[in-house]
């Protein structure tokens, strides 16, 4: 019998498959391994390089750049939600990237802590960019021990949007500045089948949009109290706060089967107009196509009577997304630096505002024109009252159980004494 | 041929399983030639255009083109490297009859039990201390490892169906136990091959949690699976764009698919009358 397979063959197979296990490797060295032991070449680990809002902006930074450095390489790694627990690996095994583009929130809330990145307060200093930044956002990323986690890039504005064209459309005459407008307003979208408030009950967005409902009822102390501590059933405000919260959901003011709804389906259902409300982040707002933008309204969450703020309430933070510098990082601090400094200056700082609608932490005098609702959002100002970002008062370890926790608080039909158990045990579990 | 009655409830039953089968095919490939709006405003409808600006935006963006030929790569040669191993292991575990071959048979069906994610750290620390970490040859390596159990159980019960005989004619021509193995067994095992190879070409490709981990998100290494989900946005994701990158990514399986099935057509009933 003669098989295909000749003596010959199968040595040639074996000598091919050395070959092939032996050629990744070979490109795999040249590839990534590059990230630590290549003087000339920076790694930046990003969460902007494909269809992230900024992204075609930062390409292109990066380009100019790469033009103004020839001597200099720049390798662009990108990760989306995962990114943090990649650059964690990539740490432990001592080839994590130079720098890291990433928010505060999180697993990232400890880096500094545990020295998977520096504190680069004395690189601010020193580079002299210290005045490019604002006072707030400095604040903002500054660690309990007084070090600068991160340089502050990216802030964001987090306002409420309403769709004008679906409330009128469902006889709604005015935006729903109190509880019970909102909820007389939810009443007639549903009437009309237009789903009221979207919101992704099932992550992120939901546990912003909840912790800003509940704050409606406390002071600014109170609310950082609360979100570092857990204590809700303590607080009276927080008590309260969940109360509205319950009283509006069960009153229909949340889109149907809101606790298993994601951002992204909550920025889908506001961009197609199978919603009329929606908390987003400016760079969601950027995102809105221009025929619903044109018909969106910006402003804060309704309060609700005897609430602790005077105004409509609208979330801000400074710390959406900011440069760290990891320990492979201070191997090539000048390289560090010469990216820095290009990514601060006022010009570089002017393209992420004018072409992708950006809200940076940094001075600028840059309006965004052809993101209209960005705008707005920026000018409401004085306007609305603002409420904590609880991000960085959580606790790490509690972050993602507040998650499931919200998932809970968004289910119609669960008690308040229910929501509040469920947030306290996210802190207990952690 | 005319059917009778009693064959109704079989083409009913048959019908509706390709209708299940068709409907969510039918939506994903004509959301990705659509946009936002059209997918959730008009779900089933055909798209309005046959272009292929999402296909384009998916592959530019997320660099799907070197993704696909880094997956290629680690999906191949693991492949080769699983059957370089599994065929001798196979092999001499179908040959052998004493307790030592019955032990060590049960030892790769222990295999089954180590869940996937509770190796993740042992495995990164192996790929840290090997200074193989964020190289696609760790991957190449730890692959067919994984896939060792079930293709080594697979090709032993292939092997036992095939008469003594057959190896006792090649002895008399004078053949090695080597040429048993390459004359005899391997083309007789055909069907089983070609199991093996689709079931694992399957799990390879999809790989994701470990290709993410030890790979890495570098775009010069990063499987299709890695850079399939940076097309995901955390504030308004392209459906469009991201079920047009799926498909490019399904398009390989589907050539596998399509090479291998009647292998394993064969090999599936084939097992069905010898065992």
């Amino acid at each position: 019998m003669r098989s295909p397979l000749t003596r010959r063959g199968f040595l040639a197979a074996g000598t091919g498959l050395t070959a092939a296990t032996a050629l990744p490797a070979l490109s795999g060295c040249s590839a990534l391994a590059a990230a630590d032991s290549d003087p000339d070449t920076l790694v930046v680990h990003s969460q902007l390089g494909t269809t992230a809002p900024g992204s075609p902006t930062y390409l292109a930074s990066l380009d100019r750049f790469r033009e103004e450095n020839p001597g200099l390489k720049v390798k662009n790694l990108v990760n989306g939600d995962d990114l943090a627990q990649v650059y964690e690996t990539s740490r432990l095994a001592r080839k994590e990237p130079d720098v890291v583009m990433v928010n505060l929130y999180d697993k990232t809330l400890a880096w500094t802590d545990v020295g998977a990145t520096v504190d680069v307060k004395d690189y601010l200093d020193d580079w002299g960019l210290r005045e490019r930044v604002l006072p707030v956002a400095l604040d903002a990323w500054t660690d309990g021990k007084g070090r600068l986690r991160a340089f502050p890039y990216f802030a964001t504005n987090w306002p409420v949007a309403y769709n004008r064209s679906l409330l009128d459309k469902a006889g709604v005459d005015e935006i729903p500045v109190t509880g019970d407008q909102l909820i007389a307003a939810a009443r007639k979208l549903r009437a009309k089948g237009i789903g009221p408030v979207t919101t992704g009950g099932n992550d992120w967005t939901g546990q912003k949009l909840l912790a800003q409902i509940i704050q409606t009822f406390l002071s600014e102390n109170e609310a950082r109290h609360v979100y570092s501590t857990g204590d809700f059933s303590g607080s009276r405000g927080a008590k309260e706060g969940i109360d509205y919260f319950v009283a509006l959901r069960d009153a229909g003011v949340f889109v149907d089967k809101a606790q298993g709804l994601t951002s992204d389906l909550m920025t889908t259902q506001y961009n197609t107009q199978s919603a009329a409300i929606q908390s987003a982040m400016s760079s969601a707002l950027a995102k809105v196509p221009e025929s619903v933008a044109r018909h969106t309204d910006v402003g804060g969450w309704p309060l609700a009577e005897g609430a602790a703020h005077e105004l409509p309430t609208i979330l801000r933070t400074y710390t959406l997304i900011g440069f760290w510098i990891s320990p492979n990082g201070t191997k090539k601090i000048d390289a560090v630096e010469k990216f820095l400094r290009f990514m601060y200056r006022p010009d570089t700082v002017s393209r992420f505002i004018k072409e992708s609608g950006r809200d940076m932490a940094l001075r600028s005098s840059t309006v965004s024109t052809d993101f209209p609702l960005v705008a707005a959002a920026q000018r409401l100002g004085d306007d609305v009252s603002q409420v904590l970002l609880p991000d960085v008062y959580v606790p790490p370890a509690a972050t993602q159980p507040l998650i499931t926790a919200t998932s809970t608080s968004f289910t119609r039909g669960t008690p308040a004494t229910k929501v509040r158990t469920a947030l306290e045990a996210a802190y207990h579990s952690a | 041929m005319k059917l009778g009655k009693r064959w109704l409830p079989a083409h009913i039953l048959v019908w509706s399983y390709a209708v299940l089968l068709i409907v969510p095919l039918y939506y994903f490939l004509a959301s990705a030639f659509k946009t936002n709006d059209e997918i959730f405003a008009h779900p089933f409808a055909l798209p309005t255009s046959f272009g292929f600006g999402n296909f384009r935006t998916a592959f530019d963006s997320a660099d799907l083109g070197l993704a696909v030929v880094n997956s290629t790569l680690v999906t191949v040669f693991a492949l080769v490297l699983t059957l370089g191993l599994a065929l001798p292991a196979a092999f001499a575990l179908a040959r052998s009859t004493g307790r030592l071959a019955s032990v060590m048979e049960k030892v790769f069906s222990l295999g089954f039990l180590i869940p996937t994610f509770a190796a993740l750290f042992p495995t990164f620390l192996l790929a840290a201390a090997t200074g193989l970490f964020h190289t696609r040859t760790f991957m190449v390596l730890f692959l067919p490892a994984t896939a060792m159990p079930l293709s080594v159980v697979i090709l032993v019960q292939f092997m036992r169906t095939i008469p003594k005989e057959m190896e006792e004619a090649a002895r008399m021509d004078g053949a090695s136990t080597f040429a048993v193995l390459r004359h005899v067994y391997i083309p007789m095992c055909m069907p089983g091959i070609a199991t093996v190879l689709l079931l694992n070409f399957l799990t390879f490709w999809n790989e994701y949690l470990y290709s993410l981990v030890i790979i890495g998100p570098d775009p010069a290494q990063r499987t299709v699976q890695v850079a399939l989900p940076t097309l995901k946005s955390i504030t308004g994701t392209d459906y469009g764009v991201l079920t047009a990158g799926t498909v490019l990514t399904l398009v390989p399986v589907w050539v596998v698919y399509t090479v291998l099935q009647k292998r394993m057509q064969q090999a599936l009933v084939s097992g069905a009358v010898k065992m």
